[in-house]
């Protein structure tokens, strides 16, 4: 099975180095809503995607949950 | 001459075996008192001279002539196990000269009744002296001489032939070669797996390397890397005060530096708006701050790349030509010492013939000198030290800057502690805590030596005095979002090595280089690229001990108890083989699935490597370099050429394109390097970008 972002060796429909971006975007979402009081889940993702802070995985996850 | 030990016999010269040309030339002008005849033998140059009735020939390698090599040269034969010292001509095509050297050293073997290894005193110095004196001369080794030295000058050289000593051991020598060969083992046979496996997958040759050093490397890189990519930042708010008092204005922090939750931090800001800020302390504190200690190579390597942006590679590769001009001491030292062996007087008053080091030499010189010593020795050499000589030459630019950096370095190490003021003020508003600091040096001791490369600056603050009162100007609570972590540098890379003990002094400037060449990590913010992940990700899933820095770290220990006991050399080795014997087994058997990976991984490295950045355009294509198959000339054209996108732009068709991640600030297109002859130049790849209209 190939990962559906990069095309890596994958045993699911990511491989191992989308998966734990997954993680830590779905993780840091909780950190995100405590931080603004609340916050949606697309905006959240459109933050994440265009912070320059973010890494290229994570940004991709961001990028394949936001359904861009 | 007073020689302890060796041979020598009424009949015939003594030859001198230096490491390189300009090393010759020096020792032949010190012990001639510059009147040694020049000759040429074998397209070399070399040096005759009489010194006090001996005849002397000094004769040179050019670094490494012999080298090491498999018997096969077959880039698909794995395992090797069997290795020879060749000829380094055999070895590297590039290094024609090897048989020129090796020819001139056989011939003159042949005349000479005494032999003398004047090669660096150091590991490497020692396999290429002791190399040439078993292969070229006829097993000479044992019965050969060592001359000693840290400096190229001529009373360190004529010292050093005064008091010529007999090889004992070959410690440093038999550490050397079986570093190489553990090396050559380790190298070619991991090599040549994966680049096996990559053409058995996907029918294309591609060198895929790893070195004993290089492996656990990457594996820094790779790690720090996966937490970059993975890297989600959060947002945090950071309050700060605006105050004023006697129309002076002042900025100080909320005590606590982060806010995780935007509404405490407009608490804050709303709470303190309108207030009256009261000074509840202010402390001063007075600190010594001692001088560095002198330059060993990592320190000098640190420190050139903190000022000037050099490359590990490029500050050795210049401290070596300063140090074959005779105006510093032997860079490639572990030892952060200067011994008073150096003479400490001898050399700042040489210093001080130089314009700009005359005042300090002067002052320095006043009461008896005395550096300041770093914990770390190195019993072969001292720390980098002027010699005291001015250059003879006009020094490039980049060998101006770093004898300037090292000289001040060695004034500075005999300058007295600095003295700094530090102020600390707490104030209150409401509730509420803010704090600034200020510093400025009261006393510079050893940074007006130092000069620019000190590092410290003044931030100075008004008079103030507990239970002054300040009017609340503005509070801002600025959004703020954690920072990844950031990636290595050359330096950081270095250090790390450093600290987790793998490669040598000598080594680390290479394996970063050949990291970059080898297309494992790109650009100078050391990028890993897909190549590199993959590399280290199947390293890591079936043979991970080659990137464990466990097992390069036990060879490096075992061969330096090779270099101090001479001895242990062969069973190092056997151990080795065994080790990369397992390795290589588990390899073979999942061959397929490694080729797969990494020839996966080098078409999409390839295909990164030009890609210039998102379109400006359409904004969801890529703009690529493109060659033209009809006039195979390179432009830039649009991913989504065939969606509609036109975007295109020429590019220039001679010199290297280096990809940027930056865009123009006139018109978003990507910025290239395009590097032709010494300096590279920047460009907006938009032929119609304003920013070019408007120059």
């Amino acid at each position: 099975m190939k990962c559906r972002l990069c095309g890596r060796a994958a045993t699911a429909d990511l491989c191992a180095y989308h998966q734990a971006a997954k993680e830590r975007v779905e993780t840091a979402y909780a950190l995100w809503a405590n931080a603004h009081g609340k916050i949606e889940w697309k905006d959240y993702l459109d933050n994440v995607k265009r912070n320059p802070q973010t890494g290229q995985w994570a940004k991709e996850i961001a990028e394949l949950l936001g359904g861009n | 001459m007073s020689v302890r030990g060796g041979s020598s016999t009424q009949n015939g010269y003594t030859l001198v075996i230096c490491e390189k040309p300009d090393a010759a030339r020096r020792v032949s002008d010190a012990l001639s008192g510059g009147n040694s005849r020049s000759e040429t033998l074998e397209g070399t140059t070399v040096f005759r001279f009489n010194r006090r009735g001996e005849e002397f020939v000094v004769c040179s390698a050019q670094g490494h002539v012999y080298g090491v090599s498999d018997p096969f040269d077959e880039r698909a034969v794995y395992p090797v196990f069997d290795v020879e010292w060749y000829s380094s001509d055999k070895v590297d095509e590039d290094n024609a000269s090897a048989a020129r050297r090796i020819a001139a050293v056989k011939k003159l073997a042949g005349g000479a009744s005494k032999f003398v290894n004047a090669c660096d005193f150091d590991v490497e110095g020692d396999t290429i002296g002791f190399n040439l004196l078993r292969y070229a001369c006829g097993g000479k080794e044992g019965a050969s001489l060592r001359a000693k030295f840290s400096t190229l000058t001529e009373g360190d050289l004529v010292a050093a032939f005064e008091n010529l000593e007999p090889q004992a051991g070959h410690g440093l020598a038999r550490a050397g070669r079986a570093r190489h060969a553990i090396d050559f083992v380790w190298g070619v046979n991991l090599s040549r797996a994966l680049s096996q496996s990559v053409l058995d997958s996907g029918h294309r040759y591609r060198t895929v390397s790893v070195g004993r050093v290089q492996g656990p490397t990457l594996g820094f890189l790779v790690e720090r890397e996966k937490e970059i990519r993975a890297f989600v930042p959060t947002p945090y708010w950071k309050v700060s005060g605006v105050f004023e008092r006697g129309g002076k204005r002042i900025t100080a922090s909320y005590s606590q530096e982060r806010i995780e939750r935007k509404a405490l931090a407009e608490r804050v800001r709303e709470e303190c708006l309108g207030k009256e800020a009261v000074v509840a302390a202010a402390t001063k504190r007075s600190i010594q701050v001692g001088p560095p200690v002198p330059f060993n190579i990592g320190d000098l390597q640190k420190e050139a790349f903190r000022a000037f942006g050099f490359t590990p590679s490029r500050t050795l590769q210049i401290a070596e030509r300063l140090y074959l001009g005779a105006l510093i001491s032997y860079p490639r030292t572990g030892s952060q010492r200067l011994p008073p062996s150096v003479n400490y007087r001898r050399i700042l008053e040489g210093v001080g013939s130089i314009s700009e080091y005359s005042a300090a030499s002067a002052e320095l010189r006043k009461d008896e000198p005395k550096p300041v010593q770093g914990a770390k020795d190195d019993p072969a050499h001292p720390a980098i030290h002027p010699t005291g000589e001015k250059p003879r030459r006009a020094l490039e630019r980049s060998e101006a800057l770093l004898f300037d950096l090292v000289v001040r370095r060695f004034l500075a190490a005999f300058g007295p502690s600095a003295r700094r003021e530090l102020v600390d003020v707490s104030l209150s508003v409401a509730e509420h805590e803010f704090r600034l600091g200020g510093s400025r040096t009261v006393f510079p001791g050893w940074m007006k030596y130092y000069g620019r490369y000190a590092g410290y600056r003044d931030e100075e603050l008004p008079q103030i005095s507990e239970g002054d009162r300040l009017r609340v100007v503005d509070v801002v609570a600025e959004g703020k979002f954690e920072q990844r972590p950031p990636r290595y540098n050359q330096s950081s890379l270095l250090e790390k090595m450093e600290k987790e003990k793998i490669g040598t002094k000598a080594t680390r400037a290479d394996i970063i280089a050949t990291l970059v060449g080898r297309g494992y990590v790109s650009g100078e913010a050391m990028e890993v690229t897909d190549l590199g992940l993959s590399v280290v990700e199947m390293l890591a899933k079936h043979a991970p001990s080659i990137i464990s820095i466990e097992l390069t770290r036990s060879i490096e220990e075992k061969l330096d108890g090779v270099e101090t006991g001479g001895k242990g050399e062969a069973e190092l080795l056997r151990g080795t083989v065994r080790s990369i014997a397992e390795q290589l087994v588990e390899l073979n058997t999942n061959e397929e699935d490694v080729g797969r990976e990494i020839d996966a991984a080098v078409v999409s490295t390839v295909a990164r490597s030009y890609v210039l950045g998102r379109c400006p355009v359409c904004k969801t294509g890529q703009l690529r370099m493109i060659r033209s198959k009809a006039s195979k000339k390179r432009f830039v054209g649009c991913s989504n050429y065939s969606a509609g996108c036109r975007a295109s732009a020429p590019l220039p068709q001679k010199g290297t394109i280096k990809m940027t991640t930056k865009t123009c600030q006139h018109c978003s297109w990507p910025v290239v390097y395009v590097v032709r002859g010494r300096y590279p130049w920047r460009l907006c790849v938009n032929s119609e970008c304003p920013g070019k209209k408007k120059q």
